[in-house]
């Protein structure tokens, strides 16, 4: 478990938490517009990794407290309503990821790298089969799932430079905090 | 020490009942938005509108990065790539003879049956400023919305083919769904014998017929175009081709490529339901004049 702040009544603590509290809730924002941003162009591909995911994933092994449900089904619920499929989607696959991933954060916390990643790459599985499988019952058939299975390989491959971006991201905010 | 011994517990208590509430309000919001409400048709369309300018603005690089390789590609093929234009230009120019001659044929048929010409299509164009976004859905967003006259069930092509039609719209940025969604269904007819089928999406690369005739003889490089049934795309606009997958199933690869769409239009199209009679094209009208004369005298 990350050691809690001891509660700390001056008002620049106060601000510093503030801070702690909204950063990784406007990073998985952050995450969910550049999933549109059509990268994938560059290289005449439409492929686009789970940008919120990743961010989902590392804030909820590394400080769920400041990661709670509610940015989670948020964050989930902004994707839906930007990417024009169903409605609560990725909110309800995004939340129950989290679920799992939480109770499991004691594996990989203090674990290497290798561990961490591989832990994403089970959770990216848990979260694309998931996705598929309520996909297949809104449709009545089963989808393809070459799309999800190459949308989940590029996410889980991209992930290292992320973890790395939210690291620094995470230290320059907690000194200042 | 005190204040944080409590603490502790009662926040982690409190993280599993927001987990739990969260949990129940998403599968809740799952089944709720199937029924495809008032409400959230309506926030979909402020978050895309407040989206989009910020998509715009984060694609413009990612356009220029995708020139700039583009441009590097074309400097290192030049002299090939001059030398096919050429042997192209010839073999076009022959090609154009050929039309000239064809077109002004059926301008004369088509004169002779007094044949009631379509309007001419107008079109509003802009470009795209979004990926799809997600695994299950292929939609883009055209920074053109109602202001622009876009509105729902408008065809939208690029320079190569249809690339599929307007779903949804706001003040200034609308929703394309490309033919390779699932909830895509387009009329469209294979060429040359004119085998009239739907173009379905199924979430793959290649869309297909479906409710083809048994009997009906499509290959592998045929041609598709739109049939312009249903009076919401116009007839004729290049679909793709007909493919073969390693499974025997007849697909169809698409002209316009789902990872290169940059500038779009967006067609708006009028079903020709009230069309006036037209006067003969000037064509006959000089024959006519002519043969009036004579008959006068």
């Amino acid at each position: 478990m990350a050691k809690l702040e001891p509660y700390s009544p001056t008002p620049a603590a106060r601000a510093g938490r503030v801070v702690l509290t909204v950063m990784p809730f406007v990073i998985g924002i952050i995450c969910v517009l550049l999933s549109f941003v059509p990268f994938g162009r560059i290289f005449g591909s439409a492929l686009v990794p789970a940008f919120p995911l990743m961010a989902i994933y590392y804030w909820a092994i590394v400080r769920p407290e400041m990661f709670p449900p509610l940015a989670v089904f948020t964050v989930g619920v902004l994707f839906d309503l930007l990417s024009g499929g169903e409605i609560g989607l990725w909110g309800f696959v995004y939340v129950v990821t989290y679920a799992v991933i939480v109770p499991q954060r004691v594996i990989v916390v203090n674990a290497p790298f290798s561990a961490f990643w591989i832990g994403f790459a089970l959770a990216a599985a848990f979260a694309g089969a998931l996705a598929w499988i309520v996909v297949s019952i809104i449709h009545g058939m089963l989808v393809p799932p070459a799309s999800v299975i190459k949308h989940m390989a590029v996410t889980v491959a991209v992930f290292p430079l992320f973890v790395m971006l939210f690291g620094r991201i995470e230290r320059r905010v907690l000194q200042r905090g | 020490m005190e204040p944080n011994r409590t603490a502790l517990p009662f926040r982690e208590f409190s993280h599993r009942i927001s987990l739990i509430f969260m949990l129940t309000l998403a599968a809740a919001l799952l089944l709720l938005g199937r029924a495809e409400t008032y409400v959230f048709d309506r926030a979909r369309q402020v978050v895309t509108d407040l989206a989009a300018p910020l998509l715009e603005v984060a694609s413009r690089p990612v356009a220029a990065t995708r020139r700039l390789i583009e441009r590097t590609d074309e400097y290192a093929y030049v002299f090939d790539e001059n030398e096919r234009l050429r042997a192209e230009n010839a073999r076009l120019l022959a090609w154009k003879e050929e039309a000239l001659k064809l077109q002004a044929k059926v301008a004369r048929y088509e004169a002779l049956l007094n044949v009631q010409v379509d309007p001419s299509i107008e079109y509003v164009s802009g470009r795209v400023v979004s990926d799809s976004g997600g695994p299950f859905i292929d939609t883009v967003l055209v920074n053109v919305g109602r202001e622009q006259g876009v509105r729902s069930g408008l065809a939208v092509i690029d320079s190569d083919g249809l690339v599929g039609r307007i779903v949804a719209t706001g003040p200034k940025a609308s929703r394309v769904l490309l033919l390779t969604d699932l909830n895509s269904r387009i009329p469209v007819v294979v060429e040359p014998a004119q085998y009239k089928a739907i173009l379905a999406g199924d979430n793959t690369e290649w869309p297909t017929l479906e409710y083809l005739a048994t009997q009906s003889a499509v290959s592998a490089g045929d041609r598709v175009v739109t049939s312009g049934d249903g009076g919401l795309i116009p007839a004729g606009i290049p679909v793709g081709l007909v493919i073969q997958t390693s499974d025997g199933e007849l697909r169809v690869q698409t002209f316009s490529d789902r990872g290169r769409l940059d500038f779009v239009r967006v067609l708006q199209y009028e079903f020709p339901s009230q069309v006036r009679r037209q006067d003969p094209p000037e064509l006959l009208r000089g024959d006519a004049d002519s043969e009036s004369v004579e008959a006068a005298e």
